[in-house]
């Protein structure tokens, strides 16, 4: 067994002297008490030493205690007065004062010094030999003056205890006070355990090992639940963590990851997906417009007439379209994409043949003002399937098995609204922290009047969820702010395996 | 989204069921409850369906939903000799109008509260705020037809607005009147100005912009004149029908308006007809689904609906305006068969998963950084030239920049990372030292005809020994791991010290830079440490 200098030392002491206490152990060894505190916490796990605690009982004078000494007992006024002859006990109260002849008094019959006889107080022999300074009571207060005393140490010095309960009954002349006290006491192992004689040291160094002359030193032990100094290791974004975990969960379902462009047409961003040109969302104070550049171009001719047909008159699909004057000013029109359907769409424009799985996460801009639960941007998980033969229940299929990966136990459906989707729905997750359904965004099957145009084949289901809300949730924020604004503590403290 | 206030004992009234179960059932008719309250409710329903802006519309609804009352309302349309006459003035300026009389109303203060309601929502929803269509309801009892809309010289008619105890002209309404100020845009840059007149000139009614005080509805009200004026017809022909028929709910008798110089006469609430082939309904919905089923779907919506030999033979309400194509019918179908009695299924849609080369190219960049000891950082993509630019020492440059801000700080879309990175030391000046941190996100770039998303890698490691050395040594490793070899070239970039900056060079390109950051800058992000710094444009390493 390694000890360090300051064990042994107090453990060679505690060979000599049995028992201390660390103060006086401190004062032995020439170490400070949390020296010898701390190397006695490390001999005492080691078992060679054990550490106990003892009540220490001292008795201390009191207040009245000290008042007797000065003034002096009741019961030697009285017999003072009687021994000179006034023994007419109301002469007596008139001359000392009512309470302390009557005091006087009972010690006086109590100790059986005197008697009262019709009004007078007449002394036994014991009461004409008294002496206060030959009692008890009075030695004892005396040595409670000087100093607080242990019970051994008063017995010693008394007839018998009496005393201690005559004082204590005089309105606390006396009191007893208790102290814990810790003792340091040798073991039978500290008793025998060899103290090594080799070099300790704390540090290896590369000399030691190259030589092998670690071997004749001795290796100090570390205290393994002393804290150590904080490392933080450089980690990933807890939010990009959760972007990455649902990247994977599309990935291995088969998905394909695709990206688009932050800046987009209105064409891309709405035309292209029926969104009527006076919609609400396509104004100024919903949507982010671009000034520079200020106009894009619009694709082929063909393709732009199609879409103009659809808008206006509902194409060649059995569909009425939305009515009204559609214009390729509007089409061309700058924004920052408000969807990442946008992205999607550009997709199916030129891979319009089934099968296609394909998904992306990316941001998408809204003209929001800045609050704990908005922000002008937020990433979209976008996904869809083009199929031959899929339908609304295989849209709900995909929607669950991503919601049960991402650990939703409670998924439901309820209609939604968006002018490319037809039947449309909005999934809700039910969160147990909160209580309620909460909506995690839009999904639905492309209508005819989107897939049309780009002569797609087969029906294309597709969602667009938000994840903003999902991140607070999975990462504990309250504050959408937090994720873009970060506080590094947080950073540092949010363990990386967590998700 | 329209909010629309229900008061939950009259709901009771017109669905004829307790309201625990109408708002039980409500999430699956499409709708969100947004609040609820002791005697209210307010329900969110979306804006392709203004026939759900109204109590009376949600209990029509709501009766078919729970089956107390199904397939088409009909509402019987009586002649009335009402006659509107139409002005050619009008075609410039706003050149649609339809109009109903509605007679026999008994009205209540919350009947009343739900008409304005519902006017506001269409006004909104369908209205696109008026623009589109505009509505005027007139006690009929004030005036007398023939009524005659027209345009007219802004200052030579003058009547009382609502809210008003003077006469105003036109133009002084558009100046003075609270509606006109906030309307009169509609109408502005127009030379005449549309008004509604009866027989006697007394004018009903300057649309879109406010009615005369004259012919205001109120509970002594009994007969009701309804006009709709807008720059669409199918809109406004939609919003008359909806309020039409939500009076005739309340028990009012329609009677329609003629028009003198054509045959026509409004409101028209003739159903439109498509056929439905359940083999598609069954297609699409992936319900193994009967033609009889779906038959009474379709007739808990609300719709006509029959079997017929072209297949399932549908007539659509004069409300519902939003069936555009069959598969709108088909949605309605699921609707009714209810999305929560949908057994949700994935198909056999093979697809070989993978991800996006940028993706991939992020992940390297992460772990590279994480494992020098650097912390992801995320930040937001707008910004605005201060910060991008002068902040950091650097000549503004052109930017794609927003149109429509939301606010000061955001103008521009970030063309550079660092710049968004010390605002990220700037706000954790408190917390321990050294402060390593990256990003790994997209900026823009404006190209010779657009502008392009490009991804870069960037960051900054603050201490009291961050040095030149530091950051050549972060350097040299991003490039060692990513085993490519490039160039190094002095930088006269601003953002960092002269005499400890570079350049990187990749195919003949600066492709990003590095140094010490200069205590300028540091300054006014009031960081009183030394800093180093880099950004690369990373993207380009995999081309």
């Amino acid at each position: 067994m390694a000890l360090r200098t300051h064990e042994i030392e107090v453990l060679k002491k505690l060979r000599e002297i049995k028992k201390a206490t660390p103060k006086k152990l401190a004062k032995k060894t020439n170490y400070s008490k949390e020296g010898v505190l701390a190397a006695s916490q490390s001999l005492s796990e080691k078992g060679l030493v054990n550490v106990s605690e003892e009540i220490e009982k001292k008795y201390v004078i009191q207040e009245e205690g000290k008042k007797l000494i000065k003034k002096g007992f009741p019961e030697q006024k009285v017999l003072k007065e009687v021994k000179k002859g006034n023994k007419n006990i109301s002469k007596l109260q008139t001359k000392l004062g009512k309470e302390k002849v009557s005091i006087g008094i009972g010690w006086i019959k109590r100790k059986n010094l005197g008697e009262i006889k019709t009004g007078k107080i007449e002394l036994t022999d014991k009461g004409k030999e008294f002496d206060i300074e030959q009692t008890d009571q009075y030695r004892l207060l005396n040595l409670l003056e000087q100093k607080p005393r242990k019970p051994e140490e008063i017995k010693n010095k008394l007839k018998n205890i009496e005393a201690i309960k005559e004082l204590k009954n005089r309105n606390n002349a006396i009191d007893v006070i208790e102290n814990k006290k810790r003792f340091l006491e040798i073991t039978k192992k500290g008793k025998n355990t060899k103290l090594g004689q080799k070099e300790r040291i704390t540090e290896l160094t590369s000399k030691d090992i190259r030589t092998g002359r670690w071997k004749k030193k001795e290796l100090i032990d570390y205290d393994i639940n002393v804290s150590a100094k904080k490392k933080f290791p450089g980690k990933k974004h807890p939010y990009q963590k959760l972007l990455d975990e649902m990247r994977e969960i599309f990935q291995n379902m088969g998905f394909k990851e695709i990206k688009g462009n932050s800046v987009e047409s209105s064409f891309w961003n709405f035309d292209a997906l029926f969104q009527p040109q006076d919609h609400p969302a396509r104004e100024m104070q919903d949507t982010f417009y671009i000034s520079e550049p200020n106009k894009a171009e619009l694709p082929t001719s063909e393709l732009v007439n199609k879409i103009k047909n659809i808008h206006e008159k509902g194409g060649e699909v059995e569909s009425e379209g939305w009515g009204g004057a559609w214009s390729e000013e509007k089409a061309k029109k700058v924004v920052l994409r408000t969807h990442t359907t946008a992205t999607t769409i550009r997709y199916l424009s030129e891979n319009n043949k089934p099968p296609e799985k394909v998904f992306s996460i990316d941001r998408a801009y809204r003209r929001e003002t800045i609050d704990a639960t908005h922000l002008p941007q937020f990433y979209q998980l976008e996904g869809i399937v083009l199929g031959e033969e899929v339908s609304f229940n295989n849209l709900l299929g995909y929607l669950s098995t991503f919601y049960e990966k991402m650990g939703f136990e409670e998924i439901r459906f309820r209609p939604g609204y968006f002018p490319y989707t037809e039947p449309s729905v909005e999934p809700e997750v039910y969160v147990e922290e909160l209580g309620e359904w909460v909506e995690l965004g839009g999904a639905g099957i492309f209508r005819k009047e989107v897939t049309a145009p780009f002569d797609v084949e087969g029906k294309v289901l597709a969602w667009g969820l938000g994840i903003g809300r999902l991140a607070m949730l999975k990462l504990g924020l309250n504050d959408l702010r937090e994720l873009f604004q970060s506080d590094i503590d947080w950073l540092r403290r949010f363990p990386s395996c967590q998700l | 989204m329209p909010v629309v206030k229900l008061n939950k004992k009259r709901l009771e009234n017109l669905v004829d069921e307790n309201i625990d179960t109408i708002l039980e059932n409500i999430p699956m008719l499409g709708a969100d409850i947004e609040r609820e309250k002791r005697e209210e409710v307010d329900i969110e329903f979306f804006p392709n369906r203004p026939d759900l802006f109204s109590a009376e519309g949600i209990a029509r609804a709501m009766r078919g939903f729970l089956d107390k009352e199904t397939g088409l309302s009909n509402y019987h349309i009586n002649d009335s000799n009402t006659t509107l006459k139409v002005k050619d003035s009008v075609k410039s300026v706003r050149p649609n109008i339809s109009a109903a009389v509605i007679r026999d109303l008994s009205l209540s203060e919350e009947d009343i509260n739900s008409l304005v309601n519902l006017q506001e929502h269409l006004h909104w929803g369908l209205g696109r705020d008026r623009k589109k269509v505009s509505i005027g309801l007139h006690d009929l009892k004030k005036i007398e037809q023939p009524f005659t809309y027209k345009a007219v010289d802004p200052t030579r008619i003058e009547f009382k607005p609502l809210g008003h105890e003077q006469k105003m002209n036109l133009n002084e309404i558009l100046n003075k009147h609270k509606k006109g100020q906030k309307f009169g845009d509609i109408i502005k840059d127009k030379k005449k100005y549309p008004i509604i007149q009866d027989k006697n000139k007394e004018i009903l009614s300057f649309p879109p912009i406010i009615n005369g005080v004259l012919t205001e509805v109120d509970t002594d009200t009994n007969e009701i004149f309804i006009d709709v004026t807008g720059t669409d017809k199918k809109a406004v022909n939609e919003a008359l029908n909806i309020i039409a028929t939500s009076l005739a709910e309340i028990g009012g008798e329609i009677h329609s308006v003629k028009r003198d110089n054509k045959k026509e006469k409004t409101p028209n609430l003739e159903p439109r007809v498509k056929k439905l082939d359940n083999q598609e309904v069954k297609e699409l919905t992936g319900l193994d689904i009967s033609e009889r089923e779906t038959i009474d779907c379709l007739r808990r919506m609300r719709y006509g609906a029959k079997s017929s030999e072209e297949g399932v033979y549908v007539e659509i309400p004069a409300y519902r305006s939003d069936i555009l194509h069959k598969w709108d019918l088909i949605e309605d179908v699921a609707i009714g068969y209810g999305y929560d009695n949908i057994e949700p299924q994935i198909p056999n849609v093979q697809g070989i998963g993978n991800t996006h080369p940028i993706e991939k190219l992020g992940d390297k960049a992460r772990e590279i950084m994480t494992g020098l000891g650097y912390r992801e950082v995320m930040t937001l993509t707008l910004t605005n030239r201060e910060k991008e630019y002068d902040k950091v020492n650097r000549k503004v440059n052109d930017s794609v920049s927003i149109k429509n801000p939301i606010s000061e700080e955001h103008t521009i879309f970030r063309a550079t990372l660092l710049p968004s990175l010390l605002p990220i030391l700037e706000i954790n000046q408190h917390r321990d030292l050294p402060q390593k941190i990256f990003e790994f996100g997209e900026v823009e770039h404006l190209t010779k005809k657009f502008a392009k998303d490009c991804y870069h890698l960037s960051g900054v490691s603050l201490h009291a020994d961050a040095g030149f050395t530091e950051v050549k040594s972060i350097i040299e490793a991003i490039f060692c791991e990513f085993g490519i070899d490039y160039g190094l070239k002095n930088s006269d970039d601003k953002l960092f010290l002269e005499g400890r900056r570079g350049e990187i060079i990749f195919e003949k390109e600066k492709i990003g830079v590095f140094g010490e950051i200069s205590p300028d800058v540091l300054k006014r992000f009031d960081l009183e440490h030394p800093c180093v710094g880099f950004e690369i444009e990373i993207e380009k390493l995999i081309r």
